[in-house]
């Protein structure tokens, strides 16, 4: 599991996690007062991704609004063994944020790649549940060992919800080597985190 | 376009962990994106691969500025969270700050009321399938495409046509600047239609009813009337299925409720939008 061995965090940090996992076990057992509890912990964070991907505040209100309903409708989806719970949500709502990208038409496609807005990377969060520090610390080694352009590449995949074809397109290249230099990206990364796992 | 020098090389196998890489990060799209989706259903392992993913993605997120949503978001929610439970929901579930939950209705968005509309003349069942959103009915669509028992998988050469056949299409049709839309997706292995109006709220004055504009130019086809908070099925005959396709667009229209009276004009459009292959 991604999980590292021993989650270093502040004492704050694992007691807000504690309470947020708390809250999607109650959400899981029907509690629908759970629910605010999470949006009140989580909704800055879960916001602020929505909006990234989507580019848009109205969009990213919807897919904020779907998110939340969703987790109530089937918030036994989470198992609170198995991952994180902010980093379960994180995933989560950027997965909605995504799906809302490739099925609609919000930005996807319909803005040029080079006019999107490049938001800054370091705006101070609101609340202070950050996914675990190690496993962060582990994935921005792993990222700092690919070459700047692949690496860059793979940022704007998942920063920006951009597909191979809109990848290709900014960088002026076929698909194809699109393709293949993020997948050669891709298996250093693998290798990289399996790596880190095993030690 | 110089390679970067560090990233040449033999082009590395696709296998399984290298897609649901993909899938995590989102490069996928169309029917790879319907495959990645059905394989998470059916495959354990690669649902763990892609969690496993997903698990060392997921502290990137803490690069994202973080952003304080509208207030009335939560106001929406709650009341479709409550709104989806019979009265009586004074199980403790209480609103931030005064807010009221489920009993008013929202602003600026229309009514309608829950009546069945001819299609065309023809009058058509609709039938519920209470709970299910376009989203899921993509997914289960995925899980039909793939769930094990189900029509034998075609030689590899053969399997994108039956796929690219499958493919849903969906439209998002945004009313005005509600924040609301309709989810319309169109099955078409199925010949049904799910039009989810999730959210709206009827006004008892009027309905709305969803036409499909033929790229061809011809008449517009009445796809019924919008049940305002429902996610409805509906089939499609034959004349109207074989108009739709993707870039096909759809529009909303105010109308009496009932919807267009026959031998008048259709109301105003009150809102539009187009279909896309998923």
């Amino acid at each position: 599991m991604a999980d590292g061995p021993a989650s270093s965090s502040s004492p704050a940090a694992n007691a807000a996690r504690e309470r947020l996992r708390a809250a999607m076990v109650r959400l899981a057992d029907g509690d629908s007062a759970a629910l605010e509890e999470i949006y009140d912990a989580t909704r800055v964070k879960l916001f602020g991704i929505c909006f990234r991907i989507l580019g848009d505040r109205k969009e990213a209100e919807d897919a904020l609004q779907d998110v939340y309903v969703n987790l109530w409708q089937r918030a036994d989806r989470y198992d609170p063994d198995r991952a994180s719970p902010i980093s379960w949500l994180a995933t989560f709502a950027r997965n909605r944020a995504i799906d809302r990208l490739r099925t609609g038409k919000v930005r996807g496609g319909a803005v040029p790649v080079e006019e999107a807005n490049p938001l800054p990377d370091s705006a101070p969060l609101a609340d202070s549940l950050l996914v675990d520090a190690e496993n962060a610390a582990q994935i921005h080694t792993c990222l700092a060992g690919l070459d700047e352009n692949t690496r860059g590449h793979i940022r704007g995949a998942f920063f920006e919800g951009y597909t191979y074809a809109q990848l290709a397109e900014a960088a002026d290249v076929p698909l194809g080597t699109m393709k293949s230099w993020i997948r050669r990206g891709l298996q250093k990364l693998r290798v990289c985190l399996e790596a880190s796992e095993a030690s | 376009m110089s390679d970067p020098k560090n990233n040449t090389g033999p082009e590395p196998t696709r296998d399984d962990p290298m897609i649901a890489a993909e899938y995590a990060l989102g490069l996928l799209e169309g029917e790879e994106l319907l495959q990645a989706r059905g394989k998470v259903s059916s495959d354990a392992d690669f649902a763990w691969r892609k969690e496993w993913w997903d698990n060392w993605f997921a502290p990137l997120t803490d690069d994202m500025a973080g952003m304080e949503p509208g207030g009335d978001v939560w106001t929406r929610i709650a009341q479709e969270v409550h709104g989806g439970q019979n009265s009586g929901t004074a199980t403790g579930g209480t609103a931030t700050g005064g807010t009221a939950i489920g009993g008013t209705a929202i602003g600026g968005a229309e009514i309608i009321d829950l009546r069945v509309k001819q299609a065309e003349g023809r009058m058509r069942r609709w039938q519920w399938t209470a709970g299910i959103t376009s989203a899921a009915a993509a997914l289960m669509l995925a899980v039909l495409v793939f769930a094990p028992g189900s029509e034998p998988v075609a030689a590899p050469g053969t399997q994108a046509p039956q796929l690219a056949a499958a493919d849903p299409l969906v439209a998002q049709v945004p009313i005005g600047d509600t924040g609301l839309r309709l989810d319309v997706t169109y099955i078409p292995e199925s010949e049904k239609m799910l039009v989810g109006a999730i959210g709206l709220t009827a006004d008892g004055v009027h309905d709305h009813e969803l036409w499909l504009v033929p790229a061809d130019g011809s008449d517009l086809q009445s796809l019924g009337v919008v049940v305002p908070g429902e996610v409805r099925s509906v089939e499609l005959p034959d004349n109207i299925a074989s108009n739709l396709g993707n870039g096909v667009s759809l529009v909303l229209t105010r109308e009496p409720i009932g919807g267009k009276p026959d031998g008048e004009d259709a109301g105003p459009v009150v809102a539009e939008g187009a279909f896309s292959q998923v």
